[in-house]
């Protein structure tokens, strides 16, 4: 009998009673004596639990980066939060919670949490000595006068901020900036930035059907996306449009729970879906399966585009270089153009390559050939900003008096740049790119980033290049983290401010894939010494106007509840039908769409206000007018390597709560079979992954959903373990992303490696 | 036939999300290594993909519950309506029924030291609401059912991966996981 | 092994031992040594040593109780719960034993101490058969205790009974011994051309050195020692009390619980 199956009897006969989990037990027992009305104690599944009344009900919302931001009824008990549900409002979550959004009452009450302020004595050291919160912004603001000082402008300063809270008013941590003065903005996105630039070449922006009309489409082809892990809410539009008869294809380099609970599954070969598409293009061109009325009508630049297909691209060549059966190519071209209609989701994963935008605007050519753009139930869908208009009354803060900044103009910073740059004033911010840290840091002058102000955003997890990262921080003079756990970026900071979780903050969420609107209430006040982003704005500016008069625009005293109102306009209630935000708090609402399909009017936000297969804009911005088939990168490794999103995690969240380890204690490689037996490595097996970035030691698991010229691991933060797939991540760009968010994307599937027995 | 509540377990419709699992710990906040429900994926020799379909499994609230009849202090009972409840309070923790549920339903609480499982939410259902499991999954995969009345033409009580105990009459049923067709670069 | 499970190894260990003393005594006794204080003087110190040894394991026992406070609720529900009776039955026989030994080992509570040991070993092995071990939910773990019985039971007798009576405990150990020969190795084998878990079961017992100790320590070496002496030498409990000690912890850690499988084939 193998070892493993001992483990498991073991577990299953005593659980908690193995020595390690015992002792853990124990532990958090301990730990239990210091929280609240003993919340964490088991409650007796014979306890007197009355669920009915006894509660006083929140509506919060998950504010993290995440497809479904779900909205949240939140339980409160004597002034502790009990449990969470999903809103029954919102048709889009049914009640529902992820696995994620169902630990919030550990992440707001786990022991693990940053209580108070501290001051690290030595970066990475672990050392940490708690400091006021009066304390802490002294140092900050001290440091902050002194760069000014020194260099007659606060570039020194330098803000990463990007996903760890969408919520609206945080965008208050740019605002906190701006009112310093002129800073250095890392801008861009990890995330979705060559997509973006394509489907705005293509139609002018990027809008997205109403997920919940996908019961309609006939025909749904999921490509590079795995909503199963990353949308769960999403799957029962997928099972509905089946059970109505629709078909479902996936394509992806890995054989994902999405890929399971489709019909049809391609494993394409990664970075090759571009040509995929084309050919699917070509033949659809020659049997005269596209919507010949729909490309005349509505779209610019067809004929160039047919004549590129007759002459560079045939199913053959797209079968050769994807990998998959010419017949299948046909096959599926065929049915979705004859279904009408017939819809694609385009992933992110997707487009994390160096050719990831020319693959989305391919994709986007074939649905627009086939009429489908504009459909209800049909669609290039990829996500949207359409319920984003706020006031981002929290972002938009002046410069202070005088303030000296970056002479030239200004990019957007980021795909949620609602203000836009001001293209008037004299000084700018400094952009540097957000998927560069690393880079950026080692690289710039006059003056050098000095000081980095981290919030929202899990530099040493989620950024590139780690080893690289780590040389950077060596030169920052101060690192300053906001945050809720001792993570690995707040390992490398000098100071760490606790940051509110969503139930103990007031602000206000939407979805850039749904469509529905919901409130953030504060349900339970701040634990331990954590204030919400604004209000360590508010202090921080307090303290430097002390010291320093007239140096920050920040306001001194604010209300995070106002704030939150502060967000709303007439734009906003006018799109949801709202009279006032309280009536949120009756539940989510929706926005009233004239259609659930975008450009449903067919008015094109293009140049020429008509899809455009081909787009001089695009020319302009240094790529192919026509959505011709780019190459992928170059292997400089001898397997694929590939680091995506966790169904346990939602990037470096959650997976480090004891209730998270609990179902997934560990990382792992997940390795072909064949791969493998060639390097000796059986199940299980200690091994390590390794290239020229770094290095990284895990568990095997041999299974076939990988493909066999590819690795994969999940990125994730694991409490107290190294783990970090950062280590074997480069910061090679992406094609696209420069145009709309300010700096390009990143290839983060565009890397290689291999594998040996540790 | 009586009333008998059991969950139906979609394995068509699962996709092993775990959601099921964490909503009944953020109910219930159980001790660390203390889960009442768990999602067990197939092994390869039942579904060809590895952790690819699951069975998403709690206690099975069986006619003739094993628990019930090993208790050596009688903490357990079962309702009218077919759920089988365990009283902290009775229980000495000499875990009997732990070793003793094929299941492997009741669980050791340490710091109690008492045994522990899923109540089937009874304090829920008998306020007019689903089982917070049932009530979290986002596909739908599980849901509660009444054996005396559900007729699901496709559903099994004993599929592969589930053990068979006709003396114990589990009352959960199940409809298992499929596969897509599938084309593969290595195939060709 | 968890440490739920070490107080059931003794407990279970120590009755099973002062059952071996009490059956083998009324065997002797049956088979002539009359009551105490006419046939053999030291009869009486077995007796009693019995006693001591199912007190002990009962104590032991408690350990194993998350609250042990609670044990004199361990006998509410007889209805159907083989836990409640092995706990009445135990509690029986120690006050049987207790009742013999301070009478004068008369015949009628002598044959009662014998009945009721013998009821406890099949109560035992009930308890220890549950639907969740398929290997064991059978009568296995009720052999597998008779065999631990009356070997140690027969080894501790050995210790104590004068030469006299060598040869008879020692015909008796010699039975034992080779009975659980037989059914220690033949048993996982049979489990073998079982379901899974049975096979599971086996392979876990067979991989297990313990598993090995019990056999060739613990039943293989005593009984070579006792047909090449002809008598039970001294060596030979100790031998088997550490062999029997090994295989009650494969008993407890090594067989495969339904649970363990659960998503694999059965
Ligand atoms: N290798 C690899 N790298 C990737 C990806 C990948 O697939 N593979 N994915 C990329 C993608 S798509 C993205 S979007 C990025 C995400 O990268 P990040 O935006 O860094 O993602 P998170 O880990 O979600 O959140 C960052 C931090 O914000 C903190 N946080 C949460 N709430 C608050 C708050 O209210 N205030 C403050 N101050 N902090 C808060 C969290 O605790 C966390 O430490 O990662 C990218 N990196
Ligand atoms: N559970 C969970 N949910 C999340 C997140 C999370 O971290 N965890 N993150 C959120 C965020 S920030 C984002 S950006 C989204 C991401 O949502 P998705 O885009 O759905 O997810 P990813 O895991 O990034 O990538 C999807 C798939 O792209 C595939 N892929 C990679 N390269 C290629 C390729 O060349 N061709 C094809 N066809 N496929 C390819 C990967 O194998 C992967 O299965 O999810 C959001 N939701
Ligand atoms: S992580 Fe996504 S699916 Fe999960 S609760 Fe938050 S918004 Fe919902
Ligand atoms: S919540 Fe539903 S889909 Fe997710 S694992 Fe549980 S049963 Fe399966
Ligand atoms: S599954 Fe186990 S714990 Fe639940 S009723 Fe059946 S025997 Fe009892
Ligand atoms: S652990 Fe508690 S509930 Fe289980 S059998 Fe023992 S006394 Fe009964
Ligand atoms: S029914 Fe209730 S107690 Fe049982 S597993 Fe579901 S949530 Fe937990
Ligand atoms: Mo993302």
């Amino acid at each position: 009998m193998s070892r493993w199956t001992k483990e498991r009897v073991e577990e299953a006969l005593t659980g908690p009673l193995s020595r390690r989990t015992f002792l853990k037990g124990m532990a958090a027992a301990g730990a239990m004596a210091v929280l609240p009305c003993g919340l964490l104690a088991p409650e007796a599944a014979g306890a007197t639990e009355s669920y009915g009344g006894g509660y006083t009900v929140f509506r919060n919302a998950c504010p993290r980066n995440c497809y479904d931001t779900c909205a949240i009824k939140t339980y409160v008990q004597d002034g502790v939060a009990k449990f969470v549900e999903g809103a029954p409002e919102s048709t889009f979550t049914r009640g529902g919670l992820c696995v994620k959004g169902n630990s919030y009452i550990r992440s707001t009450y786990s022991p693990d949490r940053i209580k108070y302020p501290m001051e690290q004595q030595g970066r990475g050291t672990g050392k940490w000595k708690r400091l006021t919160w009066d304390e802490a912004m002294d140092k900050i603001a001290r440091k902050i006068l002194a760069i000014k000082e020194q260099d007659g402008s606060l570039l020194g300063l330098g803000l990463t901020k990007y996903s760890g809270n969408f919520g609206i008013t945080n965008y208050g941590v740019e605002g906190m900036m701006s009112s310093l003065g002129y800073t250095t903005r890392f801008v861009g996105t990890p995330c979705w930035p060559a997509g973006i630039d394509a489907q705005n070449f293509d139609m002018g922006s990027m809008w997205c059907n109403d997920p919940e009309d996908m019961v309609k489409s006939r025909y749904i082809i999921v490509w590079g996306a795995n909503p199963a892990w990353c949308s769960v809410h999403s799957m029962k539009y997928l099972y509905a449009a089946r059970e109505a008869g629709a078909k479902i294809v996936v394509i992806d380099p890995v054989f994902t729970q999405t890929a399971a609970k489709g019909d049809e599954y391609w494993q394409v070969a990664t970075g090759t879906d571009g040509a995929l598409a084309l050919g699917m293009c070509r033949h659809i061109l020659d049997r005269e399966m596209y919507d010949k009325d729909w490309v005349a009508a509505n779209s610019l630049g067809f004929e160039e585009f047919a004549d590129y297909l007759r002459s560079n691209v045939t199913v053959d060549w797209a079968a050769k270089l994807s990998g998959l059966p010419a017949e299948r190519i046909v096959a599926v071209a065929e049915e979705f153009a004859a279904a009408r209609p017939a819809t694609v989701w385009i992933g992110y994963g997707l487009q994390r390559h160096v050719n990831g935008g020319a693959t989305v605007r391919a994709i986007d050519a074939l649905v627009a050939m086939t009429g489908n753009i504009g459909k209800e139930g049909g669609g290039a869908r990829y996500g949207h900003l359409q319920t984003w208009g706020f006031n981002y009354h929290a972002m938009v803060q002046k410069p202070p008096e005088g303030a000296v900044g970056f002479v030239g103009a200004s990019g957007p910073k980021g795909e949620f740049d609602f203000a836009g740059g001001d293209k008037t004033v004299k000084h700018t911010d400094r952009a540097v790119n957000i998927n560069k840290t690393a880079q950026e840091i080692l690289d710039a002058r006059n003056p050098p980033i000095r000081m980095l102000w981290a919030s929202c955003k899990n530099v040493l997890s989620q950024d590139f290049d780690r080893p690289k990262m780590i040389e950077a921080f060596g030169k920052l003079e101060m690192v300053v983290v906001v945050d809720h756990f001792f993570n690995q970026t707040v390992e490398q900071a000098d100071i760490v401010l606790p940051v509110t979780t969503c139930l103990e903050e007031w602000t206000v969420n939407v979805s850039y894939w749904h469509y529905w609107l919901a409130l953030n209430e504060q349900a339970v006040k701040p634990l331990h010494e954590a204030r919400s982003n604004i209000e360590i704005a508010a202090a921080l500016s307090r303290r430097i106007n002390e010291l320093a008069p007239g140096s920050c625009t920040f306001p001194t005293e604010i209300d995070t509840r106002e704030w939150m109102e502060a967000e709303f306009n007439k734009g906003i209630y006018d799109l949801f039908g709202l009279k006032s935000w309280e009536e949120l708090r009756d539940g989510p609402v929706k926005a009233k769409l004239a259609s659930s399909a975008a450009w449903h009017d067919r008015k094109f936000a293009t140049p020429s206000k008509k899809y455009e297969f081909k787009s001089e804009l695009c020319a302009k911005n240094g790529h192919e007018a026509l959505p011709a088939y780019k190459e992928g990168r170059k292997a400089y490794d001898k397997l694929r390597l590939l680091t995506p999103h966790s169904k346990f995690s939602l990037h470096s969240q959650f997976q480090n709560l004891d209730w998270m380890e609990e179902f997934n204690p560990a990382p792992v490689v997940y390795i072909h079979p064949r791969t493998a037996e060639a390097r000796g490595i059986r199940h299980g097996d200690a091994v390590r992954v390794f290239n020229k970035v770094g290095e990284e030691k895990l568990r095997a698991v041999l299974t076939a959903n990988v493909p066999p010229d590819a690795l994969l691991l999940y990125e994730a933060w694991f409490n107290g373990r190294k783990f970090n797939c950062q280590n074997l991540v480069d910061d090679t760009s992406a094609d696209m992303g420069a145009f709309k968010t300010g700096a390009p994307g990143v290839a983060i599937h565009d890397q290689f490696a291999d594998v040996a027995r540790a | 036939m009586k009333k008998q509540l059991g969950f139906y377990v979609d394995a068509k419709r699962c996709i092993g999300c775990f959601t099921c699992a964490m909503a009944c710990k953020n109910q219930y906040h159980q001790e660390n290594g203390v889960v009442w429900r768990q999602v067990y994926a197939l092994k390869t020799e039942i579904y060809p993909h590895h952790e690819r379909a699951f069975y998403s499994l709690a206690c099975n609230h069986c006619q003739h519950p094993t628990c019930l009849e090993v208790c050596p202090v009688n903490a357990y009972a079962k309702r009218e309506d077919g759920i089988v409840v365990h009283d902290q309070e009775k229980c000495i923790g000499c875990g009997n029924c732990i070793r003793s549920c094929p299941y492997g339903a009741p669980r050791y609480n340490p710091a109690l030291k008492k045994a522990e499982k899923c109540s089937l939410c009874w304090q829920r259902i008998d306020a007019g609401l689903a089982p917070a499991c049932v009530q979290s999954c986002p596909t739908s995969a599980l849901s509660l059912i009444d054996l005396s009345t559900f007729d699901e033409p496709n559903a099994v009580q004993y599929p592969p991966g589930y053990p068979r105990m006709e003396k114990l009459n589990p009352s959960t049923r199940f409809r298992q996981a499929e596969l897509p067709t599938i084309y593969r670069r290595d195939a060709q | 092994m968890s440490a739920m499970e070490l107080p059931l190894v003794v407990f279970t260990l120590l009755s099973q031992l002062a059952i071996g003393l009490v059956l083998v005594g009324a065997i002797r006794q049956f088979a002539g040594d009359g009551p105490a204080g006419t046939g053999a003087p030291g009869l009486r110190r077995e007796w009693l040593l019995a006693a001591g040894l199912l007190a002990a394991g009962l104590v032991a026992s408690l350990f194993h109780l998350g609250h042990p406070g609670g044990a004199p609720r361990a006998i509410t529900h007889l209805a159907t719960a083989w836990l409640s009776r092995e706990v009445l039955v135990l509690g029986l026989l120690l006050a049987a034993i207790l009742a013999a030994a301070l009478t004068g080992l008369g015949r009628g509570l002598v044959g009662l101490c014998a009945a009721l040991g013998l009821g406890a070993l099949l109560v035992q092995g009930m308890t220890y058969a549950p639907p969740s071990f398929p290997a064991l939910h059978n009568g296995l773990p009720f052999v597998f205790f008779a065999v631990t019985a009356v070997t140690l039971g027969a080894g501790a007798a050995a210790w104590l009974a004068p030469d006299s009576r060598q040869g008879l405990i020692a015909g008796i150990l010699t039975v034992g011994l080779a009975v659980g020969m037989v059914v220690f190795l033949v048993v996982p084998c049979v489990w073998l051309s079982g379901g899974t878990v049975m096979r599971e079961t086996a392979q876990a017992y067979l991989a297990s050195p313990l598993y090995w100790t019990h056999v060739v320590l613990g039943l293989a070496l005593p009984l070579a020692l006792v047909l090449k002496a002809g008598r039970i030498p001294a060596l030979a409990p100790v031998l088997m009390l550490v062999g029997a000690v090994c295989g009650r912890i494969v008993f407890y850690l090594d067989t495969v619980h339904t649970a363990a499988n659960l998503g694999g084939l059965y």
